[in-house]
């Protein structure tokens, strides 16, 4: 039969290769090799995106953050983030879905210290109407710095 | 003789005028003109530099969310994805990113984001062929829910 415009849909074809196949070169190859470059310590500088305080932090080792809120901690506490989402190194990625294992992954941070934001002016006034509130706002932060960043060979 | 009623010269008058002023003026030596000097022009810009920061707080989220969506949607046409088609892909594959950290990683890692791309490019083709197959083909494989208990 003729090949017409309506023979074969307009979108391409694509093969997606075999489910128990790639099951099997993943858990071979992919696998094995990123356990033995983990083992090996053959990854340069790590970093982690984290989810803490209500927002998600792209954090490497010896880096500070800043948070708007206060921690129950005291200065120069350790402190264990274990909502981690990705951990990524320069030849290989973790993507966790959506958290990586605490088995996996450990990332930790010293409280260093705790002051109150600059102070930032609320004012709200309408004219016309002799309308007008000022109010001084000094937030409560928390610096923290970001320690270590480590991985452990336990993928499956 | 009795003295009832405070004399008249004795008046209770403002003693530290030049810092309340300089109160306001402080906040206003940056502007154009003579609003950065006098008293009666400065009170009302630097009321309405007040207002407007507070209003701005609030849009400078809109504005940086719309920012991070077009970074990302130039880093996902780099790799020949369009933005709603990786955004879908990823939450469909259980990646809970936010945009902020997505166009960082664009930015600074280009291999993570390309392999996130090439992640939701593979969902994409699976959601196609389930829902074109609609038969007993196997499922997808990053299709699959994890379940976490």
């Amino acid at each position: 039969v003729a090949k017409t415009s309506l023979t074969s849909p307009p979108w391409p074809e694509v093969k997606l290769p075999d489910p128990a196949e790639e099951a099997k070169y993943h858990a071979a190859e992919v696998v094995r090799r990123v356990n033995g470059l983990i083992s090996a310590g053959q990854y340069g500088r790590l970093f982690a995106v984290v989810h803490f305080a209500s927002k998600q932090w792209k954090i490497t080792s010896e880096d500070l953050i800043m948070m708007d809120n206060v921690l129950e901690a005291e200065c120069g506490d350790r402190i264990r983030m274990e909502k981690v989402l990705l951990v990524g190194a320069d030849d290989f990625t973790l993507i966790g879905r959506p958290l990586l294992g605490k088995n996996l992954v450990r990332v930790e941070a010293t409280v260093i210290e705790k002051t109150e934001s600059w102070p930032k002016v609320n004012m709200r006034f309408w004219r016309r109407h002799n309308f007008q509130r000022k109010k001084i706002i000094e937030s409560p932060q928390t610096v923290l710095r970001i320690n270590t960043i480590e991985i452990y060979p336990c993928l499956t | 003789m009795v003295v009832l009623s405070a004399a008249r010269w004795v008046r209770s008058r403002l003693s530290d005028r030049f810092w309340r002023v300089q109160e306001v003026l402080k906040y206003a030596r940056h502007f154009r003109g003579r609003k950065n000097r006098c008293y009666k022009l400065a009170v009302r810009s630097v009321r309405r530099a007040f207002v407007r920061s507070t209003k701005a707080r609030k849009e400078k989220k809109r504005f940086l969310r719309a920012l991070w969506i077009t970074r990302i949607e130039a880093a996902s046409l780099e790799h020949g994805l369009k933005y709603p088609a990786f955004i879908s892909n990823l939450v469909k594959s259980q990646v809970e990113l936010n945009r902020k950290v997505l166009a960082d990683l664009a930015i600074y890692e280009p291999k993570t984001f390309k392999s996130l791309a090439a992640l939701a490019q593979r969902r994409r083709q699976e959601g196609f062929l389930a829902a074109l197959g609609d038969g007993k083909e196997p499922e997808g494989i990053f299709s699959r829910i994890v379940h976490h208990h």
